[in-house]
């Protein structure tokens, strides 16, 4: 069953006068389970698919159903609703509260739910174990390095079990060590959890970590990579070359 | 684009967001500009007459030109930060600073003088509702009329400019601090540190109750006679005002904070929305905030005090008169009150007289004496008190050997308060007569004159009166011994009854008085101070209220990403303004509280008609208060709005 079906949507930008077709009817379908990186240069839309896709931006045409439910005819107020019980978001620049402390922080999308307090404190656990900050767990979010910031910040994505987690650039602000220490984390969750993630990125070894690559030039896909049985390394040259095809320059040997 | 279109076009841009900053010139300005013309207004001659109101006046203002400054300074402060962006890219475009303060000069000069003559105009239609209620307050019968002076312009014009050259001075230096690089380090800035809750913090905030604690218990203690001397009154109340300051702001500093870090510990990391917003957020900014907070808690305090204490003053005019009086009218001299007879009878009032014979004694009162007078230059062995006889009065009938003390100050009581009982003495000339004293009464059976404002009065026996009378000592008698004692049968004949007092125009000594012209003068002179008072303590409590107005404006832009991110974790705007509200209701609230506990314990202490009429201007700054706590939970509600 596919979790995520997105239906020749369309977003433009500007009145009529002046107006910027950003996304030109993209389809996009996402299994139970599914790793699907979205890549693509800067400003072929990748970013605002992956908002319209979250919900953050309204689609002006064309549909989007999350587990059966058809999101794009949701009103603000059930938008919001949805959010907090589905999705989990993954920022480039982490978007965490200051003024909470990581647990704090992790704990903040469980505060609506009717979670009791020893069930939150046990998930907290497991998830804080699983990418390793349980030991910062009262520290603040100025008082940690980039990595542990991302990673609280997929705790808090992870803490209620979404359908599905968006990711936008997770990696963009890491030095190369704490991305790819994120990246396998993120994977060993996805396979752990069979959690649904979808990451924007620009990176391809980011991208390498991903079971699907879906490749975009100009608001419309371009092609599509599946990992299949090969490894990360074979992945990540087959998604070089694409690049190399899509930037426009040959990718030579 | 020329530079003057640009100054234009920033201008109209701003003055949505600037729409405050100009309420705020407007009000001042308005304010300060009535206040001087009714300095310089003629009618006002006849209220400024009465007492220094000329003095008070102008001391008064001087006052609101500090307020009004400091106030304006602190606003402009605030909005050119939000600016900084703007400055930092004219600079990269490569605009010096020079020019970059001649377009923001210019800005502020429209600004600025625009809305000058838009409160000047203001305060001069207000001008005339303002003498109008002080008209009233001080029971002048004079007719306000619209009156512009061109002195009152005048002043007010080179007060507001240098005001303006002082906000440009404070611009041009934040302008020269201000580097290309601040157009980036606007983000970084909001992430202040946070330290962790050490145990030294915890330990301020212990401390910080704990001194607020103390002073509020001195000052309980204060008129208790627990103090007596005049040093240790005046150091007890230095402690006061530095405990209660030093207090609140260790309150603020830790306490608060302490508070909440024991909240937040129990959650656990487990916050709701409400808790994140308004806990956590106040917390984090706590440490800064401390001193403003305190400052603004200690002038409401200052303010509401002195306001609840001329009003209380002013309402309890009438019973002080009616003490000093000791009836409608007092007159100590036969001739006169056989005039003054005549004449009321004559204008068919009615009236009941009393003669008191009333001879001054020295008393020895060390028996019965509750504190130590020591150091109050007074001795209480050889007290002079005014003495009448038990015949004088209807209901009551004292033995030979005993005597009952009538009619005392609740200030004197506080000074010198006396035993249930004792022993005492009374002293002639030669003989000394000792008597039981059985206690104190209330009522005030002579006029003021005698008692010397406020000293309780001997009653004793016929005998014994007589026995004094002839061995009075002549060095501390009064002029006169004789108190002739007016009431009228008909209380609404008292306006009447005066008129006629005044036509008979006796001699203006000391000696006579009118319960209606020592009510009126009374409330003539504390009119004027409650006018003045009330003045300046609405206009602080209004600035103070848009400071922290501003502040909340400023705080909600720094944590918008903060929204923006709670809105995409899907926490509706719902969700987000009722956080907000409990933090509004925390940052209005705790200084309002706070203001009023210190005000309640600064009046309670320091008066004894402390009754229902406190509440008055304690409502009034509680209203004051929750409207600008209510704009604020607009402006967060806009940006919350633009969070997302």
């Amino acid at each position: 069953m596919s979790i995520l079906a997105a239906n020749k949507i369309h977003k433009s930008y500007g009145n009529k006068l002046n107006k910027q077709e950003v996304l030109k009817g993209i389809d996009i379908t996402v299994e139970k389970g599914e790793f699907v990186s979205i890549m693509g240069a800067s400003g072929s839309g990748k970013t605002t698919l992956l908002n319209v896709l979250s919900s953050i931006d309204k689609v002006s045409g064309g549909t989007i159903t999350i587990e059966g439910k058809e999101m794009t005819a949701m009103k603000e107020k059930q938008l919001a609703e949805f959010r907090k019980q589905h999705l989990g978001f993954i920022f480039q620049d982490y978007n965490l509260l200051d003024t909470l402390t990581v647990k704090e922080n992790i704990l903040l999308p469980l505060s609506i739910t009717k979670i009791s307090k020893r069930e939150a404190d046990e998930r907290f656990h497991r998830v804080a174990t699983e990418l390793g900050i349980s030991e910062i767990k009262d520290k603040y979010p100025n008082e940690i390095s980039g990595g542990q910031k991302q990673r609280t910040s997929a705790a808090r994505a992870f803490i209620h079990e979404p359908s599905i987690i968006f990711a936008d650039e997770p990696t963009g602000a890491l030095d190369s060590k704490s991305a790819s220490d994120l990246l396998n984390k993120l994977s060993e969750l996805n396979q752990k959890r069979t959690a649904t993630i979808v990451m924007v990125t620009h990176d391809p070894a980011a991208a390498s970590f991903s079971g699907k690559v879906i490749f975009i030039k100009d608001g419309q896909i371009y092609t599509q990579l599946n990992k299949g049985e090969q490894s990360r390394q074979d992945f990540f040259k087959d998604i070089m070359k694409t690049q190399g095809v899509l930037g426009g320059v040959p990718y030579e040997r | 684009m020329s530079v003057n279109q640009l100054i234009f076009r920033n201008l109209k841009k701003n003055l949505k967001n600037y729409y405050l900053y100009v309420f705020a010139l407007i009000f001042s300005v308005s304010l300060y500009f009535s206040f001087v013309t009714l300095q310089y207004d003629p009618a006002m001659n006849e209220t400024k007459d009465s007492i220094k109101g000329a003095a008070a006046i102008r001391t008064a203002s001087v006052l609101l030109v500090a307020i009004v400054s400091i106030f304006l300074l602190y606003a402009n402060n605030f909005f050119i930060k939000r600016r900084s962006k703007e400055i930092g890219l004219f600079q990269l475009i490569g605009m010096t600073k020079a020019r970059i303060f001649s377009i923001l000069s210019a800005e502020n000069f429209i600004l600025y003088f625009g809305s000058m003559l838009a409160g000047i105009f203001i305060g001069f239609s207000i001008s005339r509702l303002i003498i109008m209620i002080l008209f009233k307050i001080t029971k002048v019968n004079a007719i306000a009329r619209l009156h512009f002076s061109s002195q009152a312009l005048v002043q007010t014009i080179i007060v507001f400019s240098v005001i303006y050259l002082l906000i440009m001075v404070m611009n041009y230096l934040f302008i020269k601090r201000q580097s290309i690089l601040s157009l980036f380090r606007v983000v970084s800035s909001t992430e202040e540190k946070v330290k962790k809750m050490s145990i030294w913090e915890m330990l301020i905030g212990i401390l910080g109750l704990l001194v607020i604690i103390s002073g509020y218990y001195i000052s309980s203690k204060l008129f208790t006679g627990d103090f007596t001397t005049m040093t240790e009154l005046f150091l007890a109340m230095i402690y006061i005002l530095g405990s209660v300051i030093i207090g609140t702001y260790l309150f603020y500093k830790g306490s608060v904070s302490f508070i909440f870090n024991i909240v937040r510990k129990k959650r656990d990391g487990y916050l709701t929305i409400n808790q994140v917003l308004s806990l956590s957020s106040i917390m984090f900014r706590m440490k800064s905030n401390a001193l403003l907070l305190t400052v603004i808690t200690t002038l409401s305090a200052l303010a509401i005090g002195l306001l609840s204490l001329s009003y209380i003053s002013y309402y309890s005019a009438e019973k002080m008169a009616k003490n000093d009086t000791a009836g409608d009218f007092a007159i100590t001299n036969a001739k006169d009150a056989a005039r003054f007879k005549e004449a009321l009878a004559a204008k068919d009032i009615g009236f009941d007289e009393k003669r008191i014979e009333v001879l001054q004694v020295s008393a020895n009162l060390k028996n019965i004496m509750d504190t130590n007078l020591e150091g109050m230059m007074v001795d209480p062995s050889d007290l002079p008190l005014p003495m009448i006889s038990e015949r004088a009065l209807k209901n009551i009938d004292v033995a030979a050997d005993e005597t009952i003390f009538t009619g005392y100050n609740d200030l004197l009581q506080k000074f010198m308060s006396l035993k249930d009982s004792g022993r005492i003495e009374l002293k002639g000339q030669t003989e000394t007569i000792p008597l039981h004293y059985l206690g104190l009464k209330k009522d005030f059976v002579i006029s003021g004159y005698f008692t010397n404002g406020g000293q309780p009065i001997a009653i004793v026996d016929e005998t014994v009166f007589e026995r004094l009378k002839k061995d009075v000592n002549p060095s501390i008698q009064k002029k006169t011994s004789l108190f002739v004692g007016f009431t009228l049968k008909d209380e609404s004949q008292l306006e009447k009854a005066n008129q006629v007092y005044q036509n008979l125009s006796f001699n203006e000594n000391d000696l006579y008085s009118s319960r209606l012209e020592i009510s009126n003068t009374q409330k003539k002179n504390m009119g004027l101070i409650m006018f003045i008072v009330g003045f300046l303590g609405l206009t602080f409590l209004i600035t103070s209220g848009c400071i922290l107005y501003f502040k909340q404006m400023g705080e909600s832009e720094e944590e918008k990403p903060n929204y923006t991110i709670l809105r995409k974790l899907g926490f509706t705007e719902g969700d987000l303004l009722k956080g907000i509200q409990a933090k509004q209701l925390f940052n209005f609230g705790i200084p309002l509280v706070i203001g009023l506990l210190h005000s309640y314990f600064a009046v309670q202490s320091g008066w004894f008609l402390f009754g229902t009429e406190v509440w008055t201007p304690m409502i009034l700054v509680m209203i004051l208060y929750s409207i600008f706590g209510i704009l604020s939970v607009l402006y967060y509600k806009k940006v919350i709005k633009a969070a997302l």
